[in-house]
C-alpha cells in the first residue's frame, strides 16, 4: 500500500496540490498493511448495490507509521483497536481481514 | 453595505404528501411567503433542492416558480448542495441582496422523496458523497459515516447510545408540540433504544426521515423587523478518510466562526438554535462545533437538558430534522421559518423574550456548512 505525502499531510488519495504549500510536489511512499481499526460501523440498511453482502462492517483503519487512515470494508465483527491486514482490493474498494 | 431582512416565511406540513406534486408543494411554500410579506415585487427567485432531478425527474425549478406565480421574466436558479441545498440558496438570495442587484428575493427549498423506497432513496442520498473514492466501493453510507463517527465518540467520551436517544427523544418532544412536524406521536427512550439498526450504532430514531415538503423565504433590502445579521458558508472534507479529526467536522465549525464574526457576536448571544440533526450524534458535534458547548462535553449538556425549550441553549425547538422532518432541499429554509416565528414569539416551544437566532444546515458528510444569524429589532 502507498501513502502520499508533503508538508505532513499524509494520505492515501493523491491530491492534485498539496493543501499546504500548493505545489504538486507530493511524494510517494510506500507503507505496510497492517493497520488498526480506529471505527466502524455495521451497516444494516445498505444502498441497493450492496445489498447482498448487508449486514457488513465499514472501516476507518489507521495505517501503521503514517497519519493516514483509510476507508475499508471487513466482514463479521469487529472492535475498535483491533489489528487489521489488507486483504485485497476488489472493485476500487480495500478489504481488509482481522490478524 | 446593504443589509437584509426577512419579511414573510411560508411552509407545507412536512410528511407523507403521496397526493401532491413536488410542484404542487414547491408554489404553495411560495404563495405563503409572498402573501405573509404583502405580494412586493420580486426580482429574483433562488429554489434549493437536491434530489428533484433524479426521483422527481424535475429540473428548472426557478423558471416554474417565476412562471406559475407570474413573476414575470426574472433571474432565477435552482441551487443544489446535498442537505445545505436550501440554506446555500438564502445565502445566493442575500448576496444578491447585497451586491444591490435585487431589491426583493423569493429564496424556496422542496424536495419529494416519499414516493420511492428505501434502497433507492439510500442510493441517491449516496449522492452527497464522492461517489468516485474508494470510500463509496468499500460500501459506506450517508449515514454510515455518521456511525463511524458515533462509535469513535463513544470511545473517546463517556458518551453511550442513551445520549444519542436523549437528542431524539428531546427534538420528539419539540415536535409534538409542532403542527408542521412530520412526527407526533409520543415515544420513550426505551422505544428509541431498542429500535432497529440503520447503521450501528444508530438505530431508526437516530436518523431523520424521508420527508416530502417546502418551505419559502421573501428577504428584501427594505427594512422589517427581522433583520439577517450574518450569512456565512464553507465547503468541507468531502471524504472521511480525509478527516484531520474524525470528531470534529470542521465546516461547521468554521462557518460559525465567520458567521459569528460578520454578526460581531458570539454563540454566548444565541438565545435559540436550529441545527442540522440529519442524525442525532451530528447534533452532539454541531453545538460543541459552534461553540455552545466545550469539544466532547455536548453529550453532558445534552444529559443535563441544557438544549432543552427551558435550557440555557434551547436547540431544535421545532423538532430538528429527526421529528420535524427532513425534506432535503426545504430543511435549511425551514430553520429559518421557525426561528423567524421565535423571534415575533409566535413558535411552538417558545423561547421567552428571544431575539438572536442561529440555523446551521449542513450538506454531505461536512461538505457545506451554512450559518445564518437573524435579529429581532
Amino acid at each position: 500500500m502507498k501513502v502520499y505525502t508533503c508538508c505532513g499531510h499524509e494520505t492515501v488519495v493523491k491530491r492534485i496540490y498539496c493543501p499546504s504549500c500548493g505545489t504538486s510536489d507530493i511524494q510517494e511512499q510506500e507503507i505496510s498493511d497492517h493497520g488498526t481499526i480506529y471505527s466502524f460501523t455495521k451497516i444494516h440498511v445498505p444502498p441497493v448495490e450492496f445489498a447482498e453482502i448487508a449486514p457488513y462492517n465499514v472501516v476507518l483503519v489507521q495505517l501503521m507509521n503514517t497519519t493516514a487512515k483509510v476507508t475499508g470494508r471487513l466482514m463479521g465483527d469487529v472492535s475498535i483497536g483491533d489489528t487489521v491486514e489488507l486483504d485485497r482490493v476488489e472493485n476500487g474498494a480495500y478489504l481488509y481481514k482481522k490478524v | 453595505m446593504t443589509k437584509t431582512y426577512i419579511h414573510g416565511v411560508g411552509m407545507t406540513k412536512f410528511g407523507n404528501h403521496s397526493d401532491r406534486t413536488l410542484k404542487s408543494l414547491l408554489l404553495d411554500a411560495s404563495r405563503q411567503a409572498l402573501e405573509a410579506a404583502g405580494r412586493p415585487k420580486i426580482d429574483a427567485v433562488f429554489v434549493g433542492n437536491f434530489l428533484a432531478g433524479s426521483m422527481s425527474n424535475q429540473e428548472i425549478l426557478g423558471a416554474i416558480v417565476a412562471n406559475d406565480l407570474g413573476l414575470g421574466y426574472i433571474p432565477t436558479a435552482k441551487v443544489e448542495g446535498a442537505c445545505a441545498s436550501g440554506g446555500i440558496a438564502l445565502r445566493q438570495g442575500i448576496l444578491g441582496v447585497m451586491s444591490g442587484e435585487y431589491d426583493t428575493v423569493l429564496v424556496a427549498g422542496v424536495e419529494k422523496m416519499k414516493h420511492a423506497n428505501t434502497p433507492d432513496v439510500t442510493q441517491a442520498i449516496n449522492a452527497a458523497m464522492d461517489t468516485d473514492s474508494n470510500e463509496k466501493h468499500a460500501g459506506l453510507t450517508f449515514p454510515g459515516f455518521f456511525g463511524v463517527l458515533a462509535h469513535r465518540y463513544f470511545h473517546e467520551t463517556g458518551a453511550t447510545k442513551e445520549h444519542l436517544a436523549m437528542v431524539a427523544l428531546k427534538n420528539r418532544e419539540n415536535a409534538l408540540n409542532n403542527p408542521l412536524a412530520q412526527f407526533q406521536k409520543a415515544t420513550s427512550i426505551e422505544e428509541i433504544m431498542n429500535a432497529r439498526l440503520i447503521t450501528e450504532p444508530l438505530g431508526l430514531f437516530d436518523c431523520s426521515p424521508m420527508t416530502d415538503g417546502a418551505a419559502a423565504i421573501v428577504i428584501s433590502r427594505k427594512p422589517s423587523s427581522i433583520h439577517v445579521r450574518a450569512s456565512a458558508l464553507v465547503s468541507g472534507p468531502t471524504q472521511m478518510q480525509d478527516a484531520a479529526e474524525l470528531l470534529s467536522i470542521p465546516a461547521i465549525g468554521e462557518s460559525g466562526r465567520r458567521a459569528y464574526e460578520k454578526a460581531g457576536l458570539g454563540p454566548e448571544d444565541i438565545d435559540v438554535i436550529e441545527i442540522h440533526d440529519c442524525f442525532s450524534m451530528t447534533e452532539i458535534i454541531a453545538i460543541e462545533e459552534l461553540g455552545f458547548f466545550k469539544r466532547l462535553e455536548g453529550w453532558k449538556a445534552v444529559e443535563t437538558g441544557h438544549t432543552k425549550p427551558g435550557g440555557k441553549k434551547p436547540v431544535n425547538t421545532s423538532g430538528g430534522l429527526l421529528s420535524r422532518g427532513h425534506p432535503i432541499g426545504a430543511t435549511g429554509l425551514s430553520q429559518i421559518y421557525h426561528l423567524v416565528h421565535q423571534l415575533n414569539g409566535t413558535a411552538p416551544n417558545q423561547v421567552e423574550g428571544a431575539r438572536i437566532a442561529l440555523a446551521q444546515n449542513l450538506g454531505g458528510t461536512g461538505s457545506y456548512s451554512a450559518v445564518h444569524i437573524l435579529e429581532r429589532l
